[in-house]
């Protein structure tokens, strides 16, 4: 029961939470504004939907790959879905996830196909499609910004799950669009942790030879994996512009690296086979807590990107460290 | 005729077609657009071919020892801004500018080490590593310049990148140099047969003797070192220094190298396949300016271009396989 205990509080979901609360605590010191509701109703706002990003790059790392075309999928999702909406005279909510959904998830098969069956390196290939599909995107749709969405997306916007309202008269509301991360965080849970399927998704990033003599369907899974990450980022590009009541063409671009840092500062190796739903949310937390609270610190903007890079350095090193004494104690 | 077939049967047959490739290119442009032979474009091309021509070198040495650099661009940045910085506070006259590369080179070397150290001691995948570096040195160049562009360097020292002896600019000069340097080092050296048995099994070659760290961080060293060139190159080709210069050169590294044949897994390419692809891929893309083509088009058919030669480097392994 102790040994139980001892090896919870040093789990590396464990590490992030004490990481986060000792951050909560310094925050909080430092600007007791830090210490109100609205925080946490910023913070949800925030992390809306780098965790669908998250979710769905966990899962690819997970199955031994690594997705960087996501924020160009989400992207033209984006400005495919809006522009098309508009011409059309489309006023529909459903229409306009499932046409982002669509789009997400015909690249993801594009990504499937090339990792799959031409077995490109995962990098490259989706690099590659990365760079096709913002390139396609300007191409086609140019750089204008959207602002005037449909009626009816532009209302989604305003309705809300609860409202707070501070001394000072601002209201800060939780939009219902959280709902959509949470019931994809919930999906992923159950795949990953109950079905022989997502114990395969473990098996192909553990030793992908191995996985195929215990019978799993290899192309298969990372066909699933794939495409599913695709439709995660094609809705989460749709959810980005009902956000924001825009559609920008090249918004998302570069937020590939945040997001992975977020997987991997949740306890996912990168080299596969490792990885929980409970530890990417705790790692978007994180870098969401750092990204929106460094000012509240008195630490200056433009240190932000050096501020992650260290703590992605940190962090990979020292999973890699338990993962290097985890191997050298089996031994002895 | 017997020496002619010989010679083509020992030269690279990437780098052959990529050969071939070239030429038509130039042929086709060379008729229909002659301006595309002018001295002015041919000029424009040889400054434009050392700066990420350098960085796809050492993304292309990164790649022979089984790894990848993708922290190329913002060791480029940062020592580029490195660089500035030392040239305005020292004066700005020759002595700061030799100063100003010194400090960019040892800028470039400790950054590479540091990968390589992250990579070869942590064992930490070398592509994870990079990019947490590529976060890290983008932030510290970020915190140096504050945001801004460096601008005020003076005169003689932009003269590196746009200056030109007998029409020929001087980066391309510095780009033969650094294809014979890379040339010696990886074909003449026991460091450069070590890269390549450890590219192609890193078991094999600790047990023959080899020190693995050593080498990876000699390798993440050199490819600092070429950054660093690079974002000299860059700053002077510019005049000014800033943190998010040349973000786009990290596909264009990437494709450069698996285009002119190196292999993504580790061990294997070659400095001539990789010069030939640098010079296709400078083609193409100044066509693509005389064409007046929308420049994301240009992105559109990097990607294109990246995936159809992967899928054609496998369809051709596989058939080879099969016989």
């Amino acid at each position: 029961m102790k040994y139980r205990i001892k090896t919870f509080l040093t789990t590396n979901e464990m590490i992030v939470v004490y990481i986060i609360i000792g951050l909560a605590v310094l925050i909080g010191l430092v600007n007791p504004a830090f210490n109100s509701i609205s925080t946490v109703v910023n913070l949800s706002r925030t992390m809306l939907v780098t965790l669908i990003f998250a979710m769905c790059e966990m899962m690819v790392i997970v199955s031994g790959g690594i997705d960087v075309s996501f924020p160009a999928i989400a992207c033209l999702a984006m400005i495919a879905t809006g522009n098309i909406m508009l011409k059309n005279q489309i006023d529909n909510i459903p229409v306009a996830f499932i046409m982002g959904a669509l789009i997400g998830a015909s690249l993801g098969a594009l990504n499937a196909i090339l990792i799959a069956i031409i077995k490109m390196p995962p990098l490259i290939a989706t690099l590659g499609v990365s760079s096709m599909t913002s390139g396609a995107t300007l191409a086609i749709f140019g750089a204008k910004i959207i602002t005037n969405l449909p009626g009816k997306l532009d209302k989604l916007y305003k309705v809300s799950l609860y409202t707070y309202t501070n001394a000072e008269g601002i209201t800060y509301s939780l939009t219902i669009l959280i709902l959509i991360p949470i019931f994809i965080c919930l999906l992923g849970w159950l795949l990953l942790k109950f079905t022989m399927f997502g114990r395969g998704i473990y098996a192909v990033g553990g030793d992908i030879r191995a996985a195929r003599i215990a019978g799993f369907n290899v192309k298969g899974i990372l066909f699933f994996v794939y495409i599913f990450s695709g439709t995660m980022a094609g809705i989460a590009g749709v959810t980005y512009m009902i956000l924001m009541r825009a559609a920008d063409p090249s918004v998302l671009m570069g937020s590939e690296m945040m997001v992975i840092a977020a997987v991997v500062m949740g306890g996912t190796r990168i080299t596969g086979g490792h990885g929980t739903v409970i530890g990417t949310i705790l790692g978007v937390t994180l870098i969401a807590l750092v990204k929106n609270n460094l000012i509240m610190l008195g630490v200056p903007a433009h240190y932000q990107t050096f501020v992650v890079g260290l703590i992605m350095i940190i962090g990979t090193s020292i999973t890699s460290l338990k993962a290097k004494h985890i191997a050298n104690s089996i031994k002895v | 005729m017997q020496k002619i077939t010989n010679i083509i049967k020992k030269t690279d047959r990437i780098a052959l077609a990529l050969l071939v490739c070239s030429v038509i290119i130039t042929v086709l442009m060379g008729v229909t657009h002659p301006k595309f032979l002018g001295k002015s474009n041919l000029q424009g091309m040889l400054i434009q071919i050392p700066e990420y021509g350098i960085l796809a070198f050492g993304m292309m040495i990164a790649m022979i020892a089984g790894g990848i650099d993708l922290s190329l661009v913002g060791i480029a940045n940062l020592s580029g801004i490195v660089a500035a910085v030392v040239m305005l506070n020292l004066g700005g006259n020759d002595f700061s500018i030799v100063t100003a590369i010194l400090a960019a080179l040892s800028v470039g070397c400790v950054c590479g080490l540091f990968n390589g150290w992250i990579i070869g001691y942590l064992e930490i995948p070398a592509m994870l590593v990079t990019l947490c570096g590529l976060q890290l040195y983008t932030g510290i160049a970020l915190i140096i310049t504050k945001g801004p562009a460096i601008t005020g360097l003076p005169e003689s020292f932009s003269n590196i990148a746009n200056g030109t002896i007998a029409g020929i600019p001087i980066g391309a000069l510095v780009f033969v140099f650094i294809t014979l340097i890379l040339c010696y080092l990886l074909y003449s050296t026991v460091y450069g047969k070590c890269v390549y048995l450890m590219g192609t099994n890193m078991v094999a070659s600790r047990f023959s003797g080899i020190n693995n760290l050593k080498i990876t961080m000699l390798t993440y060293a050199i490819s600092g070192v070429f950054g660093s060139l690079a974002g000299i190159l860059m700053v002077s080709h510019y005049n000014s220094a800033k943190s998010d210069y040349g973000s786009s050169y990290t596909l264009l590294t990437l494709l450069i190298a698996v285009l002119g044949g190196v292999n993504p897994n580790g061990g294997r390419g070659k400095v001539q396949g990789v010069v030939m692809s640098i010079i296709l891929l400078q083609l193409v893309s100044s066509s693509f300016n005389i064409l007046r083509v929308n420049a994301f088009v240009k992105t559109f058919a990097w990607g294109l271009i990246l995936l159809l030669i992967m899928t054609a480097t496998y369809l051709i392994e596989r058939r080879q396989s099969r016989d």
